[in-house]
């Protein structure tokens, strides 16, 4: 077997990208590949939870239910029947910092898709109705229960925002938000929310798989080129971090074994202090060659196997969380396994990283780059991401190369903002154990 | 105005087409890999014939226990050297059990799939399987399952499991057990599992640029030391459906949500229904737009999604519904999901509500079968059920093709809205007089 090395990488993205903007301020971009006859159309509007002021939490992924329901052209129900009635897959997602639609479907549907969207995106508001919103909110509050309320440690991440961003940060609360705020909301909201953020000037549409560019941005100007801009749309409020001192919150809660999770704010995605830290993520906490399965899972055996790992939440807008977590075998006390985390946590600056290390890290990061751009939809939703964020979609083929460039000295600078005095803990315990 | 308010139309369909399949016989077994041109990341997988139902009785979870001892080391090198050796090649190992199969999964960059795989066969054939690693490993399955069964939904499916297939037979017990079945499993039954099923051949499935990779050089690896011939395939399980109904209760005190389990004993994966059963089911309960997400979710919005479907193993199968309701509609939720069931199984479908599910499972063979894990997944469907290469058009070719009478007629056949099991996992306490008044059928507490 010859012995493995980082395999040169000169870009993470080798398929054509073709861009062009709309007179109203819509950025299209189409990425050409006719290997299989499938076509994705993925929109990013640059609108999430970090918008949503106080008392309206929960708003921006509430109305993403909405845009399913039917627009001026498009009757309640059709909207799914005619993705899925046409051979295609369909979601959207929201998250803290945007909101992403995306169908992937056989190519001779490409015109269909783009139809569907343009007409949600500019023809909303004539189609909502109140009752509409009712079963919508039912079915969010029914999402929040299965996916946080009805699992053991299913509001980690809803605790944790709490603890790593100050009230009135924009990424304090959680993009589910609260049920207060679900059954407070109103119609007059949701229609003002479309308007204000759903406008073409807000939205990148990317086009990927078998398509023709030319084609596609002719599609793009007759479908979405004479929707109105917004002038003026608001930023979302800016959200300063003052505090450095450590938090820490422990649960009591039917949960089946103690829990830990360690978290730190590091930097805004896509900046090279984040790839750092995406690398020093793998090298802690991926897979069973990481310092953390190592030596707690392996090793001291005081962590579950299965449950043990550290990865970063890609957030843009601020400082992004690195999330280390762990499980407490039975018989361990949750003080001895917080005491290993510490511990592997502070050799990453006392036991500089090497290179054997780097490289398993690299490895895997390079594997999990390419599975992600596998697909058209993977792709189509990446260069949204690039060109929402960072204004070019080209931007997405540095960043493979970027994660190859970090070295053990970045690992280890990174490894600095991991310190106890800006930490957040947040340990679950069994009831029977309090 | 400025959209457009007429739908455009299709523009031509590119004929649809599998990827070319290539066989090499080579060291015992068979190789079939699946040509994907310039995919950057390929995909091999081992299949076994060694599934969960080789299990002994009472120690069900043998094979999982296996599953995760097989990277503590090997005959060449320890754990940790393993592990990096492995990841370095940016793969890790998936091993994974089902009914019917033992599989060995590896995804890597195409230049170092064939390393990845000599790492993947190391493990497989030659495990370390040190006594002390094995013991540790069933003890974290143990836990492991702990946590996986505080969470809703797999003592619902347990208890759906036992009643329809029967508590003291291996299909009626969990695929990979229970945590008491786990920690009965002992070294000696997770060593007499390799011994005796992981030493044939088996098949090596490829997905990926065969340009570049050395399909003859992947099967030699794979292979290598391997001895055996293939085992005969038993037949299908004989079943009945009962003529009542009967409800499960399994307590979850304090839950927010009843979780629902609902179902019957139906065909294996070979009868000829197979086409037919799965549209019927595609608009019962299968698209967004199915019957029983209409109106459970999007007309009364007691739930975040409701699923039916068959699943079907070589030797049975069983049709299922899946959801989670919210507690306080627990009983109308179950009323108008049998109400549902029963509709389809009177009075068949409809030629709007076909179009649509045959369009989305031609479609989806497509739009879901981009990546090489997901053809390598495909491939192993071809290879346990005995299909001809030329399957995946032939199956988009019935999907588009068969009589709404044939679909129609199926439903009516298989479903059996009266002999249907309902577990309802959920706040006893809160849900239990409810259902005793709403008259659906027996109840009876799990036993868990």
């Amino acid at each position: 077997m010859t012995s493995p090395s980082v395999p040169v990488v000169t870009t993470g993205y080798p398929w054509p990208i073709e861009t062009t903007r709309l007179a109203n301020g819509l950025r299209v971009v189409v990425s050409e590949d006719r290997t299989a006859p499938v076509v994705c159309v993925n929109l990013w509007y640059d609108v999430g939870s970090r918008h949503e002021p106080a008392g309206q939490t929960g708003f921006a992924h509430l109305f993403e239910h909405l845009m399913f329901e039917g627009s001026q052209h498009v009757a309640k129900t059709e909207h799914m029947r005619l993705v899925q009635g046409n051979g295609g897959s369909l979601n959207a997602t929201t998250n803290p910092d945007r909101t992403n639609y995306f169908e992937t479907m056989p190519a001779e549907h490409l015109e269909l898709a783009l139809w569907l969207e343009a007409d949600r995106m500019g023809g909303l508001v004539p189609a909502l109705t109140q009752e509409t919103l009712d079963n919508q909110r039912e079915v969010v509050k029914n999402e929040r229960r299965q996916r946080y309320e009805n699992v053991p440690y299913g509001d980690a991440w809803l605790r944790l925002l709490e603890l790593l961003y100050p009230v009135g940060h924009p990424y304090h609360h959680a993009t589910i938000g609260s049920m207060e705020d679900l059954n407070a909301a109103s119609l007059e909201t949701f229609k003002a929310f479309h308007q204000q953020y759903y406008a073409p000037n807000n939205a990148v549409l990317t086009v990927a798989g078998d398509a023709d560019p030319q084609r596609v941005f002719a599609l793009a100007e007759k479908y979405f080129g004479l929707l109105e801009p917004v002038a003026d749309i608001p930023p979302a409020p800016k959200g300063h971090i003052t505090q450095a001192e450590p938090r820490r919150e422990t649960v009591t809660a039917a949960v089946p074994a103690s829990r830990i999770y360690i978290s730190h704010r590091t930097h805004p995605f896509g900046t090279k202090g984040y790839d750092a830290v995406t690398v020093l993520a793998a090298v802690l906490g991926n897979g069973r060659g990481s310092r953390l399965y190592q030596r707690l899972a392996d090793g001291k055996r005081i962590a579950q196997p299965d449950y043990i790992g550290s990865y970063g939440v890609d957030l843009a807008h601020a400082p992004a969380p690195l999330i280390i977590t762990a499980t407490a075998k039975d018989g361990v006390a949750v003080e001895e396994l917080e005491a290993g985390l510490d511990e592997v946590i502070a050799s990453l600056v006392t036991e500089p990283v090497t290179e054997d290390e780097l490289a398993r890290a690299k490895a895997l990061l390079t594997t999990a780059w390419w599975r992600q751009v596998s697909t058209v939809g993977g792709r189509a939703d990446t260069l949204s991401r690039y060109t929402t964020q960072f204004g070019e979609p080209e931007a997405a083929a540095y960043r493979l190369p970027e994660w190859l460039a970090v070295t053990a000295d970045d690992v280890t600078e990174a490894a600095k903002l991991l310190q106890p005095e800006s930490r957040v803990t947040l340990t679950y315990v069994p009831e029977e154990k309090a | 105005m400025t959209l457009i308010a007429t739908r455009p139309e299709p523009g031509e369909a590119r004929p649809y087409t599998f990827p070319d399949l290539q066989r090499v016989t080579v060291a015992g077994g068979t190789v079939i890999g699946a040509h994907l041109p310039g995919q950057l990341l390929a995909t091999a997988m081992l299949m076994l014939d060694a599934g969960a139902a080789r299990e002994t009785r009472g120690r069900e979870g043998t094979a999982t226990v296996l599953a995760k001892s097989l990277e503590e080391g090997t005959q060449r090198r320890d754990s940790a050297a393993y592990a990096i050796a492995l990841e370095s090649l940016g793969a890790e190992l998936a091993p994974s059990v089902d009914w019917d199969t033992f599989r060995v999964g590896v995804s890597a960059p195409v230049p170092q799939l064939l390393d990845a795989v000599r790492l993947a066969a190391e493990a497989t054939r030659t495990p370390k399987l040190d006594p002390a690693d094995v013991a540790r490993v069933r003890d974290d399955e143990v836990t492991a399952l702990r946590m996986d069964w505080a969470q809703p939904g797999p003592r619902a499916d347990a208890a759906l499991r036992a009643d329809l297939f029967g508590a003291a037979e291996r299909f009626g017990r969990p695929m990979h057990g229970d945590p008491a079945s786990v920690a009965a499993v002992t070294v000696d039954d997770v060593l007499a599992f390799h011994q005796g099923w992981m030493r044939r051949p088996g098949v090596l499935l490829v997905a990926g640029d065969l340009d570049t990779l050395d399909l003859a050089a992947l099967g030699e690896a794979a292979f290598g030391g391997s001895e055996g011939d293939p085992l005969p395939v038993e037949g299908p399980l004989d079943f009945s459906v009962r003529d009542h109904r009967r409800i499960i209760l399994v307590d979850r005190p304090g839950s927010v949500q009843s979780t629902l389990r609902i179902g019957h004993r139906s065909p294996e994966r070979a009868t000829p229904d197979y086409v037919q059963m799965t549209l019927a089911a595609t608009i019962l309960g299968g698209a967004f737009t199915s019957r029983l997400n209409h109106l459970i979710r999007e007309v009364k919005g007691y739930t975040y999604g409701i699923r039916g479907s068959y699943a079907m193993s070589r030797r049975f199968g069983r049709f299922e519904v899946a959801a989670g309701v919210q507690t306080a509609v627990t009983v109308p939720a179950i009323v108008d999901t049998l109400g549902e069931i029963d509709r389809t199984q009177q009075d068949g479908v409809t030629e709007d509500e076909l179009a649509v599910a045959r369009s989305w499972r031609a479609g989806q063979l497509s739009v879901e079968m981009q990546t090489p894990g997901s053809i390598v997944g495909a491939l192993s469907t071809l290879v346990l059920h005995g299909l001809p290469d030329d399957y995946y058009p032939q199956l988009r070719r019935s999907y588009l093709e068969t009589p709404l009478a044939e679909v129609s007629a199926a439903a009516g056949r298989h479903l059996h809205p009266h002999g249907l099991t309902l577990v309802v996992e959920g706040d006893a306490a809160i849900i239990r007089d409810e259902l005793v008044a709403a008259g659906i059928g027996e109840i009876v507490d799990a036993d868990l």
